[in-house]
């Protein structure tokens, strides 16, 4: 297959513009991708973080951020249920927040118990640091800039109410385009102005020895006006309605595909007309006695080793790409296997991209030869 | 009773429809003897190229029979065809069709590549056939470096990979200047008395005739002469 390698570097020019096609074609669609994987994981990011095997919500709650208030009784019948070890208080609501400089914004207030999870972003949960109070705040380090606090602890203002800032955190960056402030549920409900008995979500806790599916279940019996969900259901849920019912994943996969569109006809377009200006030495091999299997592996090989050039190029270019898009957007994720998993369709992406050009060389009448 | 080891019976081919029809070869009977160099000529459009297109199961004829190394191969496949070329018969151009990309060595290499897709020795053979043209200052020279009467020797040498036993040439030296074109016809009258091979010659030029065991003459799609050496 040396032919296949020669061809391409003795046209070193049109092989610099494929391997950029195919770079251009691979950035997109793992920065694209990046951005969904994200996307989706920052929907249900505050869900993930809970350790609990189920939530009950209010009926048809869509996502956590749209949560409603759940009847105050909803929590106690729940603890009575056969298999069910613990309960918790969740609750999500906008609220104005004063900046220590006299600012105002909305937030995004979540407050929780501390048994919702040692994940789970409170200030007493289980294993948090001892030297802040019970009911301070934190939030992310993502949102400094909107929070505008320079130093720790910071005494600000939310719905009016004095409250201690006292703690940064990572990993829960706002998502909504408002930050997110975490608190105790005590507090929080304080700020919001719940009663103690009231709740937007009860994360519950199965017992060792029951199934979750059979507690889940008995919930739902128990409890016919509100959704018992998996922990996976409430997540998927979310992400669901973030990615598809908003549009915002239709507009992230419709830029991949786009991507991979550009790069495929760009590969197309150069493999073609390589094989357009080389069409009578694929006349030359078929003469010789070339196989049809053997010219197809030259027009494929060629479209594979800008495709793997292409990729190899695109996985560099998009590492800083990706770094600087963190600064702006913290909630963009690149697992692992993003990168790793681009590669199958970038190469298909080529492979599609020579079999116009295939069938031309293998459609040449060998006779050409004869013309001189 | 002709050897029907190569050669073409009763065929007739004819390109185009209607009016604008072409009879290229009508009803055209002729056999080349195995271990022999034959010449043929004729004017542009004799049917030269169309006759040897057959021979090297190019081109099928519209009737007739193509004999290649004693097997009929007008109602074979493009597949088997393609095997037939692959071990019985190598082509030398007017244009050498060299691949521009390769090198010398590599060009020859390729030619090992496709008939012999087994040998692991494809490189030294390569330059083994390259050293016995006096090709081997320029192994690694690409086509574009090389003069035209050493680019047919290239094309020679990749002719002559994998042992095939007709060698088919178009016009091998209507590119080469005197001394070049002298030089080709030698080495391919060597394919005859040493290697044993038959080979074909189209060509118009008439240096060949000294060179070639049987001359035969094409015009108009039939043979005018067919004549052997004295």
């Amino acid at each position: 297959m040396k032919l296949a390698w020669q061809n391409i570097i003795h046209d070193r020019l049109r092989f610099s513009v494929t391997v950029l096609g195919v770079c251009f074609a691979v950035f997109l669609m793992i920065f694209q991708g990046s951005l969904l994987v994200g996307f989706l994981r920052a929907a249900s990011r505050l869900i993930d973080a809970s350790d609990a095997d189920i939530w009950i919500t209010a009926r048809g709650v869509q996502a956590f951020e749209f949560g409603t208030i759940l009847e105050s009784r909803t929590r106690e019948m729940a603890a009575g249920v056969p298999g069910v070890k613990e309960t918790g208080r969740v609750c999500m609501a906008f609220a104005v927040y004063r900046t220590p400089n006299g600012k105002q914004q909305v937030v995004a207030l979540v407050g929780a118990d501390p048994n919702v999870g040692k994940h789970f972003p409170v200030p007493d949960a289980p294993g948090a640091a001892r030297e802040i109070s019970p009911d301070a705040v934190l939030y992310d380090v993502s949102d400094r800039e909107q929070i505008e606090v320079t130093t720790l602890p910071a005494e600000v203002e939310v719905n009016n109410r004095r409250a201690s800032i006292e703690r940064q955190i990572e990993g829960f960056g706002a998502f909504l385009g408002v930050p997110f402030l975490f608190t105790s549920y005590r507090n929080a409900a304080r700020y919001i102005g719940f009663g103690s008995d009231e709740a937007m979500y009860i994360p519950v806790r199965v017992g060792s020895g029951y199934l979750v599916s059979e507690v889940q279940e008995n919930l739902q019996q128990r409890l016919p006006e509100v959704d018992v969900l998996t922990r996976e259901e409430f997540a998927h849920r979310s992400r669901m309605y973030w990615t598809v019912k908003t549009g915002a994943g239709g507009a992230i996969v419709t830029a991949a595909v786009l991507g991979f569109l550009i790069g495929l006809v760009v590969v197309s377009q150069t493999i073609y007309a390589s094989t357009m200006e080389n069409i009578e030495e694929y006349a030359t091999l078929k003469a010789l006695g070339a196989s049809q299997g053997f010219v197809v592996r030259v027009v494929l090989m060629q479209a594979l080793i800008c495709g793997v050039a292409g990729s190899m190029l695109g996985l560099v270019a998009v590492a800083p790409g990706l770094s600087y898009a963190k600064t702006l957007i913290p909630w963009i994720y690149t697992p692992w296997w993003l990168p790793l998993g681009m590669s199958v369709p970038s190469l298909l992406m080529c492979s599609l991209a020579a079999i116009v050009s295939v069938r031309s060389a293998l459609t040449v009448e060998p006779g050409k030869v004869f013309r001189a | 009773m002709p050897d029907h080891f190569l050669g073409v019976e009763n065929v007739k081919v004819s390109f185009g429809k209607g009016e604008a029809q072409v009879r290229a070869l009508r009803d055209v009977s002729l056999f080349f003897e195995r271990g022999t160099l034959s010449l043929v000529m004729g004017p542009s459009g004799s049917g030269k190229t169309t006759l040897l297109s057959m021979l090297g199961c190019l081109l099928c004829p519209d009737e007739g029979e193509v004999f290649v190394d004693g097997q009929a191969v007008n109602k074979l496949s493009e597949g088997e065809r393609a095997t037939i070329r692959q071990k019985k018969v190598s082509f030398v151009f007017q244009a050498f069709r060299l691949f521009h990309s390769l090198s010398a060595i590599d060009n020859v290499g390729l030619g090992f590549e496709i008939r012999e897709p087994q040998e692991t020795r494809r490189m030294e053979l390569a330059e083994e056939l390259l050293v016995q043209f006096g090709l081997g200052e320029k192994l690694k020279h690409e086509p574009k470096e090389l003069s035209p009467g050493e680019k047919q020797r290239v094309a020679i040498a990749r002719a002559l990979a994998g042992n095939p036993p007709i060698i088919l040439a178009d016009e091998p030296t209507a590119s080469l200047d005197a001394e070049a074109g002298k030089n080709i016809c030698e080495l391919l009258r060597k394919q005859v008395d040493r290697g044993g091979r038959t080979v074909v010659v189209v060509s118009h030029d008439s240096r060949w005739k000294k060179f070639a065991d049987h001359v035969i003459t094409l015009s108009d799609g039939q043979v005018e002469r067919k004549g052997k050496k004295s």
